[in-house]
């Protein structure tokens, strides 16, 4: 039930978990049960589960801001079950929902929090201010000596980061951090973070009860249920492709494998060849080309084999059209797109393919709802093989792998409706991904 | 009219200097008012039912009325700027102490929160953070203090304490004599015009003092 809880060796637990219990005074049950987690170096791992599931309190544990019953922590190896808790929370960073700035200090001062405590000399503090201003993208210059309350909500969030960030520690803790953020900043905030992360490398414990956004962050999700009992740990692709048990699967909601075409680019399925010709074409050669083919229509071009018109028998019948205007408009969709723009895509201009095109524009092959469909059946049968054969197996299913050899790009695509199934407005939100002002 | 001003500018030094002693023996017991109440309040603030006894105890004090006070001071430290300036003291506590409790429970919890997630141990927290955002409030306490305390300053002299209330005793004791009304208004009117400069020197204060970021 629990698999993966623990980590198959492959890669080394920063932090590990060991039999975490915590029960509040007063109270009859534990809040958190018999928990055991291990985090790898480098990755993302989000919590995620209910409301009341012990989310917050978990991560509370890890710093030992909230104290646990029994059981063990483990950074980097040691046990700091019980070393001195301010120094262990001077070794990890932590980001709130609310972000709790300190008011009364400028940006600067408020970044400086940790070096400070540290005993860092000016010079090196001011120099690191500056570059983590820069790292998450806010002007030194014109934010250092600014205070909190003459942010906007996203840039405060940043500056909480960035004061996380400060001294450089091994760890992240992020407890809903872009919770309280409108939807477009939201999803902003979530990709230049993705981006910041393929730099800075950290081990990051994410807290949220977005499914959507467990998925769009995580490397791998924890999904928690009562008392932190790990329903599932796994990595997004297998938590969607093979859920662990019926709580998984309503926690998920319905549309996994919508949510889960986002983890997968028109890239890297295959693509059909289809027919081609030149938009200069003479219309007998266009037909010749069809009747060669066992397609029902082919794919004009123009000279920088740019995708033009979608033609078939019919359309050649007449002969008074110029060739250029026959048949039907050819939409097209990048290569870096996910799977569930091309289906969208697809059902938007109601045609059951679409042509894809490389950066420059050029046709390099068509995408059709088959592919689609065959791509979600392939990646749930991987999974679910996966799955079942953990003992000794590799640990993950060939599509997560393609998932993860990308990195940031690769995820930074899945950013389009990586929430909304409303897909096309996320959109302009993915596209405004610069910053703000 | 121009009688009383001539009184005035008659008595001009001593009058100032009886303002002075008044403002001095008001200002040592705002400072150590303060300083007591600052301390009391650390020490309670984060404990319900012990800030509760703490400020039941000084209301309580600052219940007692103030000529009676004075008068059981006198058996501990006999008369003059002593218990005098003990008396006050504890008349100033009250709203000090109250606003220092107030001002440090009403600190947003997640600027608490994530000054703990940083690894700010508690005295970091309330010198860094903690006292910095409360002084708003703890300055308004003063100022209150400040501004009752002129006033009851007054009743000090019964104990032959320093100050204006001297002059005002002396004038109610012999009214009906040439200068003795003069004398009553003279220092009644100074202690008004006291009460007022501090009040004005406090806004002053607390704006100078606030930091930028929260006002
Ligand atoms: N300080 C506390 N004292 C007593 N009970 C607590 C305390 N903190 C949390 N709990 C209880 O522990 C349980 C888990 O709470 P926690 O805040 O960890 O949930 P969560 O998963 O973060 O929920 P949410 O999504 O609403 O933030 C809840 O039942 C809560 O009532
Ligand atoms: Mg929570």
């Amino acid at each position: 039930m629990t698999a993966g809880a623990t980590s198959n060796g492959d890669s080394r637990a920063l932090i590990r978990l060991e039999n975490l219990s915590k029960r509040f005074p007063g109270q009859k049950q534990n809040a958190i049960d018999n928990l055991s987690l291990d985090i790898p170096e480098g990755e993302i791992v989000i919590l995620v589960g209910p409301s009341g599931s012990g989310k917050t309190t978990t991560l509370r544990m890890i710093n030992r801001l909230i104290e646990p019953t029994s059981g063990r922590i483990f950074l980097e190896g040691e046990d700091v079950t019980s070393v001195n808790g301010d120094k262990l929370r001077r070794r990890m960073g932590y980001v709130i929902q609310q972000i709790g700035l300190f008011p009364h200090m400028t940006i600067e001062t408020n970044i400086a929090t940790v070096p400070r405590m540290l005993g860092w000399d000016t010079k090196r503090i001011r120099t690191r201010v500056r570059e983590l201003l820069d790292l998450v993208g806010m002007d030194p210059e014109v934010y250092a000596k600014r205070y909190p309350k003459e942010l906007s909500g996203g840039q405060r969030q940043r500056v909480g980061v960035a004061r996380a960030l400060a001294a450089d520690p091994p760890v992240l803790l992020m407890d809903e951090p872009f919770s309280a953020i409108d939807p477009i900043t939201r999803a902003r905030l979530q990709n230049e973070f993705l981006q910041l992360q393929t730099k800075i490398r950290k081990t990051i414990v994410f807290v949220t009860h977005d499914i959507d956004e467990a998925i769009k962050m995580g490397d791998r999700i924890a999904i928690l249920d009562e008392s932190s009992h790990v329903a599932q740990y796994d990595t997004p692709s297998t938590i969607l492709a093979a859920p662990a048990n019926a709580f998984v699967e309503d926690f998920i909601g319905a549309g996994a494998s919508l949510k889960r075409l986002n983890l997968t680019h028109v890239a890297d399925v295959h693509l059909l060849d289809w027919p081609t010709m030149p938009v200069s074409a003479e219309r007998d050669s266009v037909r010749a080309a069809l009747l060669r083919s066992d397609k029902g229509s082919v794919l004009l071009v123009d000279d920088a084999r740019r995708p033009q018109r979608w033609v078939n028998a019919m359309d050649l019948e007449h002969g008074s059209i110029p060739l250029a205007e026959s048949g039907l408009e050819a939409p097209v969709m990048q290569r870096t797109a996910t799977l569930y723009d091309a289906l969208n895509e697809m059902l938007n201009s109601l045609q059951g393919a679409t042509a894809v095109v490389d950066e420059n524009g050029a046709f390099c092959g068509v995408i059709d709802i088959e592919t689609v469909a065959a791509a979600i059946r392939k990646m749930r049968e991987e999974a679910r093989l996966v799955y079942r054969g953990e003992g000794g197996s590799p640990r993950e299913p060939a599509l997560a792998g393609a998932e993860r050899g990308g990195d940031g790009d690769v995820r930074g695509g899945s950013d389009f409706g990586g929430a909304a199934p409303g897909g096309g407005d996320d959109f302009g939100a993915a596209a405004a991904g610069g910053g703000d002002a | 009219m121009s009688d009383f001003r001539e009184y005035l500018s008659y008595r001009r030094d001593h009058l100032l200097e009886q303002t002075l002693e008044h403002a001095q023996l008001v200002l040592y017991a705002i400072a150590t008012a303060t300083v007591v109440s600052v301390l009391i309040a650390v020490l309670v603030y984060r404990r319900e039912r012990v800030a509760a006894v703490a400020l039941a105890a000084v209301g309580a004090l600052f219940t007692v009325p103030s000529l009676a006070l004075f008068a059981l001071m006198i058996p501990i430290f006999g008369l003059g700027f002593r218990p005098a300036f003990i008396a006050l003291t504890v008349y100033a506590l009250l709203p000090i102490l109250r606003n220092t409790i107030v001002g440090l429970r009403s600190v947003d919890s997640a600027v608490i929160e994530s000054a703990q997630g940083m690894g700010m141990n508690r005295l970091r927290r309330l010198v860094k953070i903690e006292l910095p955002l409360a002084w708003p409030v703890i300055i308004t306490g003063m100022r209150v203090s400040t501004v009752m305390t002129v006033g009851i300053a007054a009743i000090a002299a019964y104990i032959n304490g320093p100050g204006l209330g001297g002059d005002m005793l002396e004038g109610l004791a012999r009214i009906g004599a040439p200068v003795a009304l003069h004398m009553v208004l003279a220092s009644i009117l100074l202690v008004v015009a006291l009460a007022l400069l501090f009040d004005l020197v406090y806004l002053a204060l607390g704006k100078l003092t606030t930091p930028k970021g929260i006002t």
